[in-house]
């Protein structure tokens, strides 16, 4: 578990440092505002995920429910 | 060294405000231009056989109806408030056998066991059988009780505060949950940073919910324990007790059925604390990624008090039918039901470490794939892997499907075990399938309609888009789901 951690924080690290200062200015964005770009879940997915986090072992790292709010995993 | 590598990462995200070039912007855009109205509705069932109430074995059957709505609200030029409420009614086989056998045979009143009938579903049966004492319950069937059925309800309220430039977000939520066995209250806040002309998103999250269980156990375990171990008494007054053979057993004997502990939950409390990281940055004028992870800390009750857990080294016992017993884990059983030997027992803490990324790649105007994957694991021996891949296909200018497929793996956690395989002598133990090694194939397709100049209303609600979502899930346990949303989000003039 600590080995898997410290592994982990290193991965985080590297990403971090290799964070690209190349910017796309405002004007350039049409494609990237585009809707479906959204870093994010689908909001008609709400319930989708809602069930994953019931039914699976996992839970967290998707924008849904990370633990609490009922007696599920 | 692990403190010098956790600091680093802490404290070099805010390094890069060195970075950030001033936004001079003469024109303010409200945060939020109007209000938002969503409402989004769903179906979910499910089927399977290995329920953990019943101890890993026995119907799966469930149906969900939820609605969620959710409110935005801009206040003044640099807040959004939002409101989100969400109802979710469902009726599960697999809860209602808390209590799977009738009352009406040992002459309860109705109001002093809110159980009734069994799943013979014949009242008449249940008085006949009074005189010889004999139940009927099965695993394999939802009983009529009041556990069949229950609502949850959430209660969101929200507030975003913008910087002037746009670029800091702070947020702050409550949340409030309720269902007939457990109630939550939870909190969160949030800050958002924007870099490098908003090309780059770093934000940090923390959450808390303080939950308490009002625990609802297995008839059989909650009387017994109740009763001082008394097996004349309540529930157990008038009920004959089989044996493994099918003879019924002298309840004052040394050789009777025991529940394995005598004590049920000691602590009611269940508390969730996470913090979340995550990093969205825009490669290209087509691409962009994310990544994210959260730190999660449960402490309290984890376990379910609701779920059965049977013990290979236990000798069992029965109330129902005797010559069902030796078909008990088939389907085919209809009239008996093995009393349990324990609740399921979990550690009271559990650390939980997932993290995801997702990568967006728009193509041309007609295609924008989405992909995600999470890997996870926890203290308790499950890992799991996640990939998501969905389409965004534009067609014409108003429609668009997203055929999707997600792929699902885990481990199995350090406590499982199915039915009839734990030992009395573990210290914890579960059969909940959920927590068993598997892998799951999700199969769906969306459509949307996008009114781009909400030309249509309802009332001063300008409709702005519909959504109509399907997905197929399998799991390699057997346990099988549908779920369908649709959802509607609008404008308010």
């Amino acid at each position: 578990m600590k080995k898997r951690i410290n592994y982990i924080v290193l991965i985080l690290l590297i990403i971090m440092s290799l964070n690209s200062c190349a910017t796309v200015k405002p004007y350039e964005k049409m494609n990237i505002n585009d809707p479906d770009m959204k870093l994010a879940d689908r909001k008609s997915k709400k319930f989708h995920t809602a069930c994953q986090v019931y039914r699976e072992g996992a839970s967290g790292g998707n924008g849904g429910k990370t633990g609490g709010g009922c007696g599920c995993n | 060294m692990k403190i010098i590598i956790l600091s680093f990462v802490v404290f070099l995200p805010f390094s890069i405000f060195a970075q950030q070039s001033a936004d001079s912007t003469l024109f303010q855009k409200r945060a939020l231009e109007t209000t938002e109205l969503s409402i989004l509705t769903s179906f979910y069932t499910q089927d399977g056989k290995n329920a953990a109430v019943t101890g890993g074995i026995g119907s799966e059957q469930l149906d969900d109806y939820a609605t969620n709505i959710s409110v935005s609200i801009p206040v003044k030029q640099n807040g959004v408030l939002s409101i989100d409420g969400t109802v979710s009614a469902y009726t599960s086989a697999s809860s209602s056998n808390l209590n799977p056998w009738s009352s009406a045979s040992n002459g309860d009143d109705d109001d002093n066991n809110p159980w009734s009938s069994a799943s013979n579903g014949d009242d008449d049966d249940d008085d006949d059988n009074y005189g010889t004492g004999i139940n009927t319950g099965t695993p394999w069937a939802a009983s009529s009780g009041a556990s069949l059925q229950d609502v949850w309800i959430n209660f969101n309220p929200g507030y975003s505060h913008y910087s002037n430039d746009r670029n800091t977000i702070y947020s702050g939520n409550l949340s409030i949950s309720n269902e007939y066995d457990y109630f939550s209250l939870g909190g969160g806040v949030g800050l958002v940073k924007l870099f490098n002309k908003k090309n780059t998103e770093l934000g940090i999250k923390g959450n808390v919910y303080l939950d308490n269980w009002r625990p609802e156990y297995p008839t059989e375990i909650k009387t017994y324990i109740e009763n001082n171990l008394d097996l004349n008494s309540s529930f157990f007054q008038g009920i004959d007790i089989l044996d493994q053979s099918g003879n019924v057993i002298d309840k004052l004997s040394s050789d009777v059925w025991k529940a394995s502990q005598n004590n049920l939950i000691d602590n009611n409390n269940r508390n969730t604390f996470s913090v979340t990281l995550s990093l969205s940055q825009i490669i290209s004028k087509s691409t962009q990624i994310s990544l994210f992870s959260d730190l999660v800390y449960q402490t309290g009750w984890l376990a379910n008090p609701m779920q059965r857990v049977y013990f290979a080294d236990k000798d069992n016992f029965y109330i129902g039918n005797a010559s069902s017993i030796p078909i008990y884990t088939d389907e085919s059983n209809k009239d008996v039901f093995q009393l349990a030997d324990d609740i399921e027992r979990l550690p009271n803490n559990r650390w939980k470490i997932p993290i995801g990324f997702r990568l967006n790649q728009y193509f041309n105007e007609y295609i924008v794939l989405r992909t995600y994957y999470r890997y996870y694991f926890d203290d308790w021996g499950i890992q799991s892997h996640t990939i998501d891949v969905e389409f965004a296909i534009k067609i014409g200018r108003k429609f668009t499907i997203y055929p999707n497929y997600r792929f699902y793996t885990q481990t199995e956690a350090d406590y499982f075990a199915p039915y009839e395989t734990h030992l009395s002598t573990d210290e914890f133990y579960t059969s909940d399938f959920d927590l068993s090694k598997y892998n799951t194939n999700q199969l769906g397709l969306g459509v949307k309609y996008t009114d781009i100049f909400t030309k249509s209303h309802i009332w001063e609600f300008g409709l702005k888009s519909l959504t109509l979502d399907y997905n197929y899930y399998s799991r390699t346990t057997g346990l099988k789901a549908h779920i369908i949303s649709f959802g509607a989000d609008f404008v308010i003039d």
